[in-house]
């Protein structure tokens, strides 16, 4: 699959990214990066461990490189999940927790399915 | 009103009857007391009248009493001189009686008998007047005054002191008789006194006058007193006398009061020693009486002025008290008036509201309905999307008006004051404004005049909010065709050589506004609620909004409009100037021509002109222009550029453009001054040979940043002006907890600006690197804020406190937060500057060449 393929499968801004990193070659670098982050799987355990500002942290750390890598789908879930738990004092609605999981999946699914 | 008007009249009516009570009282107890006094006043003036006739009557009856003991006792001593038993009945015996009654001034001598035949001895003959008693008494050889007549008539009070002389013409004298003028008495006893009070009578038993003080017509005073007395006090007359006889029985002292004569007097009786005789003292009380009663009359003067004041007065605060309640009441009748206005205002408020969300929300519960029906239709579900989005986008700013509305209210409103430049605020602006002024085919400029500082402390937000209020509202109220502008004047401020007063004026060509709603736009709630106004939608809450700012701001905002011709609001500003890089902004010294019809304007450009090292001519049009460029063509002075307004009386900018590239060639580069959006003219301009465009409103750096690719000589032709900046060797140290975020920064920063970039995992990691490094070694920070152990407030604040003396580096905030109270929080902790994530090279590249000077 091709970088822009991917982009439109994960409702990403490949435009928008392309005009920041200039390169196509860097994108898919970063992107194909992503896939190793530990930055979901430490908001998904820390939300298991009900520990609520680690996964706030993790959560923004998140979305912050769904903005750099322009994935705008998955910060489109990420972003209500991080706001519901700044300063939070309860865990987050499932929902939201549910939707991010969904968006996540298909992100790394997609990036997976990269032409070499 | 009718409650204001109840409640005056139950106040007057309870005004008028309590002071008509008032009066009433105070009349009837001065009455009571005047009567009382007037009463008491008679009383006392009886009993000071008892004892002054008592003591009155004492002292005459005394007086009588010591008088008539004295010439007794000059008689006695005649008797006792010649002693009657060795008396023999000769001349010399009589001769010496009369020498000592001579010398006593007796007017008469004699001696009587017990038949009582007088033998004078020397003097007038006497006749006994009440001979009777007389005897009885002095045949019991008592000492005895009686009263008898001389031969001439005349009265005369004689004293007999019993003695057994022989008389001249034989037989024995029981009495020897001394006889003294009754006037003499009279005088003695005053009784004829005028100038008294008093005055006095001598009565017998029966009635008659002993001695009188005036003649009377009458011989008794008992029937001149039955005559002439009134009844009074209940008593008459008769009962008077009765009484007045049985004192005398008693030989009592008896005191009355009764009118005689029409007048009030005041009678004492009391018997006289050695007589059957009474004294009758009489006092009139008219004199007393007149005297008092003009002293009552003085005092009831006295007492009804005192009252006239008191009343005068009481009156006086009654109605003094009167306007203040009544004030009082109006003041709460205005009061109540206002708040049930206030709550009107808000429930109308509510209603418009609740209608006006409903509206929008409408639109996107039916639109998104429709995209459900029809979500395989692309265009169609796009469509409705956007529908979505722009009614999602109009609910928002109403909710973000009531919630501005609401923290205003509460007091909770500040402001952030930060470096803003104006050129920024009014480009965004006008980019803002520019869509909605061309679905309406609106006219829309901006002017600016004599902007000398572009860079003051303000809170950009709220400044954008208030002109956008405004710029909105005008676009709103203002119908198709219109026109509105926006102008910036700057002038020296009152408040100090550090401060520049801005003059903002938006004007339209609208439909105006009633005087009445002129007078209240500024409030909150409120909407004109005319059928024309009601189509267009807002929550009423932007001008008070816009007000609220502009005080906090501590400027003014006015209004004038009138209906149907326009509006025109006005804020006056007072900023500090922020002095940001100007010095930068220096141009060759070139020759330029400014093109523009507006003289203002036109002056303006010139004036910033110069200020960036140009000199630069004006003309007022196309023809004008031409003919100046005619003159300098070919001299040293030759202009450099040319701008060119493009609105332009006669030759409009297009047309003087060709006309110049035709008589000069077009090695002169033209730059067309447009208005915000050139695209619709572009091509015709390209054609005509125009090199560039300058977007009004011409700010300095305006000008500055449209010029400054002509330095040098080699300009290019394309509009861009953005130019890649590098930073080759600069070293920056990036704070980030993420690897890919990191690498990613990492590699544009290497890639794009040529920056050097290293890592710090932490903020605890990014202090001690800082700390650790030579000073000087690190040029900026790029601080994420959320990170682990130590996050980019604490890690900014540590570096600030290290005391180093590089701790002032740049440090730039970079993370996902875009509220601006995350923004204020990365100020206040000492960070420089703010950039959202994703990360913008271009705008890091701009804040390093700001901040680094490079």
């Amino acid at each position: 699959m091709l970088l822009k393929e991917c982009y439109e499968r994960i409702g990403g801004d490949y435009d928008g990214v392309l005009s920041r990193m200039i390169s196509e070659a860097t994108v898919k670098k970063f992107a194909v990066k992503f896939l190793s982050d530990k930055s979901y799987d430490l908001l998904i355990s820390s939300l298991e461990n009900a520990d609520l500002k680690e996964a706030f942290r993790a959560a923004h750390t998140l979305k912050g490189i769904c903005q750099n890598l322009g994935f705008n789908m998955l910060f489109g879930s990420v972003d209500p999940l991080t706001e519901s738990l700044r300063n939070a004092d309860a865990p987050p609605p499932k929902e939201l927790v549910e939707a991010v999981k969904r968006d996540y999946e298909k992100t790394v699914s997609a990036i997976a399915m990269l032409d070499e | 009103m009718e409650n204001l008007k109840s409640s005056k009249k139950k106040t007057m009516r309870f005004l008028a009857i309590s002071l008509i009570v008032l009066i009433v009282i105070c009349v009837s107890a001065l009455s009571a007391f005047a009567w009382v006094v007037s009463k008491k006043n008679e009383s006392t003036l009886n009993s000071v009248g008892e004892l002054y006739m008592h003591g009155m009557s004492e002292r005459i009856s005394d007086h009588f009493g010591t008088t008539i003991s004295l010439r007794m006792d000059q008689v006695e001593a005649m008797v006792r001189s010649f002693p009657p038993d060795e008396v023999v009945a000769t001349e010399d015996t009589y001769n010496g009686l009369i020498e000592q009654a001579k010398i006593c001034e007796f007017s008469s001598l004699a001696l009587c008998d017990d038949n009582g035949k007088f033998e004078v001895l020397y003097g007038d003959a006497l006749e006994m007047i009440e001979p009777i008693s007389f005897f009885n008494s002095l045949n019991s050889g008592e000492e005895k005054v009686g009263v008898a007549r001389t031969q001439a008539g005349q009265k005369v009070m004689i004293l007999c002191v019993p003695a057994k002389y022989p008389m001249p013409q034989g037989g024995t004298a029981s009495a020897l008789v001394a006889a003294v003028s009754a006037d003499y008495i009279r005088q003695i006893l005053a009784l004829d006194a005028t100038d008294l009070l008093t005055y006095s009578h001598i009565i017998r038993h029966d009635g008659t006058y002993v001695i009188r003080s005036v003649d009377k017509e009458k011989d008794n005073y008992f029937e001149r007193a039955l005559e002439n007395l009134s009844e009074f006090d209940g008593k008459t007359p008769q009962i008077y006398l009765a009484e007045l006889r049985d004192s005398m029985e008693a030989h009592e002292d008896y005191s009355a009061i009764m009118i005689m004569d029409n007048e009030r007097r005041h009678l004492y009786c009391t018997p006289l020693p050695y007589t059957d005789w009474y004294l009758i003292t009489v006092m009139p009380y008219g004199m007393l009486d007149e005297t008092l009663s003009s002293l009552s009359e003085q005092v009831l003067i006295c007492l009804f002025i005192s009252l006239g004041v008191i009343l005068l007065v009481l009156f006086i605060i009654f109605a003094m008290y009167f306007r203040m309640t009544q004030k009082q009441i109006r003041e709460l009748e205005d009061t109540r008036r206002e708040a049930v206005r206030a709550n009107k205002a808000k429930s109308e408020f509510l209603s418009n509201m609740s209608h006006d969300i409903r509206t929008p929300m409408n639109a996107i519960i039916g639109m998104t309905a429709i995209a459900v029906a029809n979500i395989d239709n692309k265009p169609q579900v796009q469509s409705c999307l956007k529908k979505i989005s722009i009614s999602g986008q109009h609910l928002l700013g109403l909710i973000n008006d009531v919630l501005d509305m609401s923290k205003i209210e509460s007091g909770k409103m500040t402001l952030s004051v930060e470096v803003v430049s104006l050129r920024e605020t009014v480009e965004n602006i006008v980019s803002i404004i520019q869509p909605q002024v061309k679905a309406k085919s609106q006219k829309f400029d901006v002017f600016i005049y004599d902007i000398e500082n572009e860079n003051v402390y303000c809170d950009s937000v709220r400044l954008n909010q208030v002109l956008l209020n405004l710029l909105s509202n005008a676009v709103k109220y203002t119908p198709e065709g219109g026109s509105i502008s926006m102008s910036l004047r700057e002038e020296k401020s009152p408040k100090g050589d550090n401060f520049v007063r801005m003059n903002i004026c938006i004007k339209d060509s609208g439909i105006g506004m009633t005087p009445e709603f002129k007078e209240k736009i500024f409030d909150s709630f409120t909407r004109e609620d005319i059928k024309r106004v009601r189509k267009t939608e807002g929550s009423g809450l932007g001008m008070s909004i816009t007000k609220y700012i502009v005080d906090a701001m501590g400027g003014e905002i006015s209004v004038e409009s009138e209906q149907g011709v326009g509006s025109e609001f006005r804020v006056v500003l007072d900023m500090e100037r922020a002095d940001v890089f100007e010095k930068e902004m220096v141009l060759p010294n070139w020759n330029m021509l400014v093109v523009d019809d507006d003289e203002q304007l036109r002056c303006s450009a010139v004036a910033a002109l110069n200020s960036i090292g140009v000199s630069a001519d004006c003309a007022p049009d196309g023809e004008t222009a031409v003919e100046m460029l005619k003159k300098r063509r070919g001299k040293p002075n030759d202009y450099k550029i040319i701008l060119l307004d493009w609105k332009l009386p006669g030759m409009d900018g297009i047309e003087t453009a060709r006309e110049i590239h035709k008589q000069f060639g077009n090695d002169i580069p033209i730059l067309l001054i447009s208005a915000y959006d050139w695209s619709d003219i572009e091509d015709e301009a390209r054609a005509a040979g125009i090199d560039g465009f300058i977007s009004k409103p011409l700010f300095k750096s305006t000008l500055y940043l449209g010029l400054r690719k002509y330095v040098g000589e080699e300009y290019t032709d394309n509009g861009h002006t953005d130019e890649e900046i590098r930073f080759d060797g600069l070293r920056v140290l990036v704070a980030e907890d993420n690897t890919l975020n990191w690498e990613i920064a990492s590699e544009l920063l290497t890639s794009q600006l040529g920056v050097e970039a290293e890592l710090a995992e932490n903020g605890q990691v990014c202090v001690d690197k800082f700390k650790n490094s030579p000073v000087g070694y690190y040029d900026a920070i790029l601080m994420d804020i959320r990170m682990p152990v130590m996050n980019g407030y604490e890690a900014t604040e540590a570096i600030r406190a290290s005391g180093r003396e590089d701790s002032g580096v740049l440090i730039v905030a970079m993370t996902a937060d875009v509220f601006s109270e995350d923004i204020d929080k990365c100020m206040k902790c000492g960070m420089d500057a703010h950039v959202a994530k994703p990360i913008d090279i271009n705008a890091i590249g701009r804040l390093l060449h700001s901040h680094l000077g490079k």
